[in-house]
């Protein structure tokens, strides 16, 4: 069983995951083309879960599991990001000392935007996230940039995301070798095995999907982006993707990335891409 | 990574383990300076292919312990541990460099 694959000692669980990829030749790497691999990549989901409403993929492990969702009903009649999301609106509309303030550093004044984030900034040549965008407002107008896990940015960010409920992801590749280059490198990183486990990301949110792993169901990849921020019970607190991807890098035993590294926006960005279609619901609640 | 690679990394884990006691009873701080600085030379090339380990962190803290408290036996066998996992991370990146493609959803 998987769970008990991945408490089995750590070569193992490699060489189980590995025997088949090691028969098969490494294929070619074609031409980025993230138009036709988003086709492919959600086609897979709607074959595999055909029971899935195309609103309910932003739902997470909520969306493949009846018996966690009646839980998560449960709790949503008291959802525990309201703080957040009152901290995050009052922080929204503060005045910086400079009389600015965030609406004045985002289209439609920062409301109904973050299914457009993460963008490719043409000019810098980098992926920003919601996060980036953020901080770089604070620090264009005096204020002091705000740590990426959790915190103030997270309650802004939750804020921000329930303003944007029901809007479809409608992430851009532009045709720039430099964005395509970011988007396959968050695409290789979601795809490669890594750490003393040597599991890719798409090992358990692909191929796993739906399945339980201790006292978890896998969420699928396809809208995974969708909820963030999330209250998680286990972190106590309201933490933003960035968090969550250092945490699934620890558990297959590799060494996390800094949040907002250029490998987790690019990671972000390749997977926000994928969800192109698929409805913000955020902000999110988890055990 | 390859089964192949794996029963390789597996192999060098063993042999760097079995090795590791009977040299460690002769371990001299030199010894266990050259062990260590190889191990992070290892993990520093992990690092630059973006694919270092946990574990492997955890060992070179383990032996930079040793050394400092004198063990420079345990200081040896430990580096060495740490050293083995750095080159299985390196081989595991190197492999899935051309390997990621095999897992697209296509
Ligand atoms: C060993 C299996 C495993 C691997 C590998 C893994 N994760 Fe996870 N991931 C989990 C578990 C368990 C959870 C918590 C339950 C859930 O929501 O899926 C989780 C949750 C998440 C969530 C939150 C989903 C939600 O709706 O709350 C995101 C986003 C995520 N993982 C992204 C990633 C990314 C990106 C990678 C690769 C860097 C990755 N994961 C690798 C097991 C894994």
């Amino acid at each position: 069983m998987f769970h008990s694959r991945l408490r089995a000692a750590a070569l193992l669980a490699g060489m189980l995951g590995a025997m088949v990829l090691a028969q098969a030749p490494a294929r070619a790497a074609p031409a980025p083309n993230p138009e036709a691999d988003r086709l492919a990549f959600q086609a897979y989901f709607r074959k595999n879960y055909p029971a899935v409403k195309n609103s309910d993929w932003g739902n997470g492990p909520y969306a493949l599991n009846a018996g966690m969702r009646k839980q998560w009903e449960a709790i949503m009649q008291f959802p525990p990001y309201e703080f957040a999301l009152a901290a995050g609106e009052k922080e929204f509309n503060r005045k910086f000392a400079n009389g600015r303030s965030y609406a004045d550093c985002f289209p439609n004044k920062g409301i109904g935007i973050r299914q457009n984030y993460p963008y490719f900034d043409t000019k810098t040549g980098e992926v920003v996230t919601l996060g980036i965008a953020i901080n770089r407002c604070r620090v264009a107008n005096g204020e002091k940039p705000l740590g990426y896990k959790k915190g103030l940015l997270a309650a802004i960010e939750t804020y921000m995301a329930h303003t944007s409920r029901g809007k479809p992801f409608d992430i851009k590749v532009p045709n720039d070798p430099r964005a395509l280059a970011a988007y396959e490198a968050g695409k290789k990183f979601f795809y490669s095995r890594r750490g003393q486990l040597n599991f890719s990301c798409a090992s358990c949110h692909v191929q796993k999907a739906g399945h339980r792993l201790r006292g978890d169901i896998l969420a699928p990849a396809l809208g995974i982006m969708a909820a963030f921020p999330i209250y998680r019970s286990k972190w106590g607190e309201m933490g933003t993707i960035q968090w969550r991807f250092v945490g699934c890098n620890k558990q297959v035993r590799s060494v996390p990335f800094k949040p907002q590294s250029k490998i987790y926006r690019d990671l972000e960005y390749f997977l926000s891409y994928m969800s192109n279609g698929v409805p913000i619901t955020g902000p999110g609640a988890r055990p | 990574m390859s089964s192949a690679a794996v029963r390789r990394g597996t192999l060098a884990l063993t042999v760097a383990m079995m090795l590791a006691p009977a040299m460690a009873a002769a371990a001299t701080k030199t010894d266990a300076e050259a062990a260590i600085a190889a191990a992070r030379k290892a993990e520093a090339a992990a690092g630059v292919l973006q694919n270092q380990w946990l574990p492997t962190e955890a060992a070179l803290k383990m032996a930079a312990k040793a050394l400092a408290a004198g063990k420079y036996d345990a200081a040896v066998a430990t580096a060495k541990r740490a050293h083995a996992l750095a080159e299985l991370s390196i081989q595991q990146a190197r492999e899935q460099d051309k390997l990621w493609h095999n897992e697209v959803v296509r």
